[in-house]
């Protein structure tokens, strides 16, 4: 029996219902929360909360952790833009190029993602130590020097998110028409120009996605810095995220870190409406 | 039946409300159960506390069973800041010492007053009189102190004697020791804070009470002078001097990547000369040295050098390590007063903790008969030592207020590392402390010749 169109219409709600009731409850009202406690001063631990106004988002002008915290977030995105996307692409693009052991290598890049970040971090910290690690071997402190330690710690983080991509990348390469390559190739394309030419623009939807939710995610960036330096060392690799924690759980100014935390989330925004605008525009399908 | 949009979002909304309030309604604790999360790090402690302080207050004719869950040491701050938030938490609330959230979980009204159960307990008469005045906000006895430690200058005697060295006890002498050890070979004094951004406090403190002295850090903890005075500067500036010179963990870089076991191991190794830390170390110790370690090495402990002329060569760093509060939600109050009463002054069930797994005591009365044959002689004279101090420093967990505080343990890394000259982070100090000091927010600091009576 054929349902008519508004019964199908309310039964797709109804199977949508429990989704929607369970991101209002943990996605939703925190948000929401989280937006008016940004006017309180709210301390995080009391149910009192007085309302301040815009003084919480007056102090971050004048907050140099707060700075000092969105300029390491700015080289962190900037080096995840860079870095992981190009390691990525050069490992996908190759792996195309090989027919054996093209499943073995995909697995092995992908391996680091899926260790929890704790495990990596650990065993990185063990890698760099410098009286038992590479450390001593090179005569250098990574994670003890203040103009090393972003850069380190980015290194670990990528080493365990390039395969991912490599893997993304991969999948959207195959999806390539091959015709493509075929006539690239009677045109006397070499494999340079072909990754440009053809490569490239026929995965664009793909990388400009993950262009997009690397900038997402680096905003959103965490475990590593905290588990590797705990922000230090003297704040060289402090992240808004964690300002955002220590304001919120140790100095109990969780009113002041709301209001970084809408900050934060004003900067995704910004991020993602450019990109659909773009998507909008060239009618992409990702 | 046909679902109008209209109706389909009422009813959603009616039902994420309602899971809403049901995930966020106060659970009244149980009347009939004592609740308390504890930290505590290895699992002999674990299992002790649980046998004698849990079921060991039931056996001894407790009102209530307790119930007694670990956390690890990183998260039950947060564990019970949320918890309490939510309307709930355990019925015992722990703190790492009086500066910490104390004052916060006060003013949002979730400790109980316990200055009328002061008198009926006796604790006045029990407790050290430092200990319950740091204890208490606006007047009142918000928690009471359930550890109390002091800081220490730990040395392994072998190495010593290989040095030729003797424990310092005063600038010159701690400035020959660790240039010798320095030159050496040596780390002078194993150091590190990649385990524990905290560990930073703990030098500061010993500069402050050990260089600028414990005269002049309790006149600025009562608002008497300011924390900008030269006598603070000079003293911050003379502790990061010994950290460039790699006097402390061998350099600052490494000092900022050295996790504690690495410390441990060059104390007992022999590849540092001496470690400055709190007496909790005690229990840490005993992993890395003598049979347990597979190794014949031994530490001994001594009081940390003064570092100024003028400054007392004994001062001893006082610290409440952990303090307990009861819930305001607890089902059954009286009862949970009469287990932290248990908890804190129970003197032959703490001694043997003391004895058997190096538990902390509470700041009770503690001498030195009171421990067995059987006890180690060097926790038997740490707390004869502190029982008969003259002069006493005050560790920032303790006597300060806690912005203050954090700040302290964030910023001291950026005048290690020369990122921050020692009068800024003195004038960091200073507006914070005011500010909190303002707020009440500063526990009250004994007379550092009082003693610790």
């Amino acid at each position: 029996m054929k349902l008519p169109l508004r019964d199908r219409r309310v039964s797709g709600w109804l199977f949508m219902l429990p989704l929607v009731v369970v991101n209002a409850g943990v996605v939703l009202v925190p948000c929401l929360f989280s937006i008016w406690y940004s006017f309180t001063d709210w301390t995080g631990i009391s149910s009192r909360a007085r309302f301040v106004g815009l003084k919480n988002y007056a102090n971050l002008l004048d907050d140099p952790e707060f700075a000092g915290g969105l300029v390491h977030n700015v080289l962190w995105t900037a080096f995840f833009l860079v870095v992981p996307m190009a390691m990525g692409l050069f490992g996908a693009y190759v792996l195309t190029r090989i027919r054996r052991f093209r499943l073995l290598f995909r697995t092995l890049y992908f391996i680091p993602y899926i260790v929890a970040s704790v495990v990596n971090a650990s065993i990185w910290r063990s890698i760099l130590d410098p009286d038992t690690g590479i450390g001593d071997l090179l005569h250098i402190n990574p994670l003890g020097n203040p103009d090393l330690a972003l850069w380190s710690v980015e290194f670990v983080n990528n080493w365990a998110w390039w395969g991912f991509l490599v893997v993304v990348f991969l999948a959207a390469m195959q999806g390539v028409n091959p015709t493509l390559y075929e006539a690239a190739a009677v045109d006397g394309a070499g494999a340079l120009r072909q990754f440009f030419s053809v490569t490239l623009p026929g995965i664009r939807p793909t990388f400009a996605f993950l262009g997009l939710m690397t900038v997402i995610w680096s905003f959103l960036a965490f475990d590593y810095v905290y588990i590797l330096t705990q922000g230090g060392p003297a704040g060289s690799t402090d992240l808004l995220s964690t300002v955002l924690y220590r304001d919120a759980f140790s100095n109990l100014q969780s009113g002041y870190a709301c209001a970084m935390g809408v900050v934060m989330a004003l900067i995704s925004s910004v991020v993602v409406t450019a990109y659909l605008i773009v998507r909008t525009a060239r009618k992409w399908e990702i | 039946m046909a679902i109008s949009r209209r109706q389909l979002i009422a009813g959603g909304g009616a039902l994420g409300a309602g899971t809403l309030l049901g995930a966020c309604g106060t659970s009244a604790a149980d009347p009939h159960t004592i609740t308390i999360w504890n930290n505590l790090p290895d699992a002999h402690q674990v299992a002790y506390f649980r046998r004698h302080f849990a079921e060991g207050y039931r056996r001894s004719g407790g009102r209530l069973p307790v119930r007694f869950t670990n956390k690890p040491s990183n998260t039950i701050d947060r564990l019970i800041q949320t918890s309490l938030a939510a309307g709930s938490g355990p019925s015992v609330i722990v703190t790492p010492g009086p500066s910490s959230f104390v004052s916060a979980y006060d003013s949002a009204g979730y400790l109980v007053d316990l200055t009328e159960y002061a008198q009926r307990y006796g604790w006045r008469r029990k407790f050290a009189a430092w200990a319950l005045a740091a204890s208490e906000v606006d007047g009142r006895l918000v928690t009471l102190p359930t550890s109390y430690e002091t800081m220490v200058f730990y040395t392994n005697p072998a190495t010593l004697d290989r040095l030729g060295l003797e424990a310092p006890g005063t600038r010159e002498e701690f400035e020959h020791f660790c240039a010798e050890a320095k030159g050496r070979g040596l780390v002078p004094v194993a150091a590190g804070n990649a385990d524990y951004k905290g560990a930073n406090e703990w030098h500061v403190g010993v500069g402050l009470n050990h260089a600028a002295g414990p005269e002049a850090v309790h006149a600025a903890l009562r608002g008497e002078t300011r924390w900008t005075d030269p006598v603070f500067v000079d003293a911050v500036e003379q502790l990061a001097s010994y950290f460039k010179k790699g006097w402390f963990g061998g350099s600052v870089d490494r000092y900022l990547t050295n996790g504690f076991p690495a410390v441990y191991r060059q104390l007992a190794n022999g590849r540092a000369a001496a470690m400055i830390s709190g007496s909790w170390e005690f229990s840490n110790l005993a992993q890395y040295f003598g049979k347990s370690a597979g190794n014949d090495a031994d530490w001994a402990w001594h009081t940390v050098p003064s570092l100024r002329r003028g400054v007392p060569t004994q001062v001893w760093d006082l610290a409440i390590g952990q303090s307990a509060g009861v819930n305001t939600r607890a089902g059954n109050v009286a009862a949970t007063v009469d287990y932290l009463d248990f908890l804190t002054t129970d003197k032959p069930a703490i001694v043997a903790g003391v004895e058997r797994v190096a538990f902390e005591p509470p700041p009770i009365r503690i001498t030195a008969s009171d421990f067995s044959e059987a006890a180690d002689p060097r926790v038997v004279r740490l707390y004869a030592g502190l029982s008969a101090a003259r002069s006493i420093g005050y560790t920032t967990w303790t006597f300060f207020p806690p912005t203050t505080e954090t700040y302290m343990i964030d910023y001291f890394e950026n005048v290690i590392t020369g990122r921050m000259s020692a009068h800024e982070y003195c004038a960091g100090i200073q507006s914070r402390f005011a500010a909190e000091r303002a707020q009440g927010r500063v526990p009250t600091a004994p007379r550092p010749d009082g003693g610790l009576s």
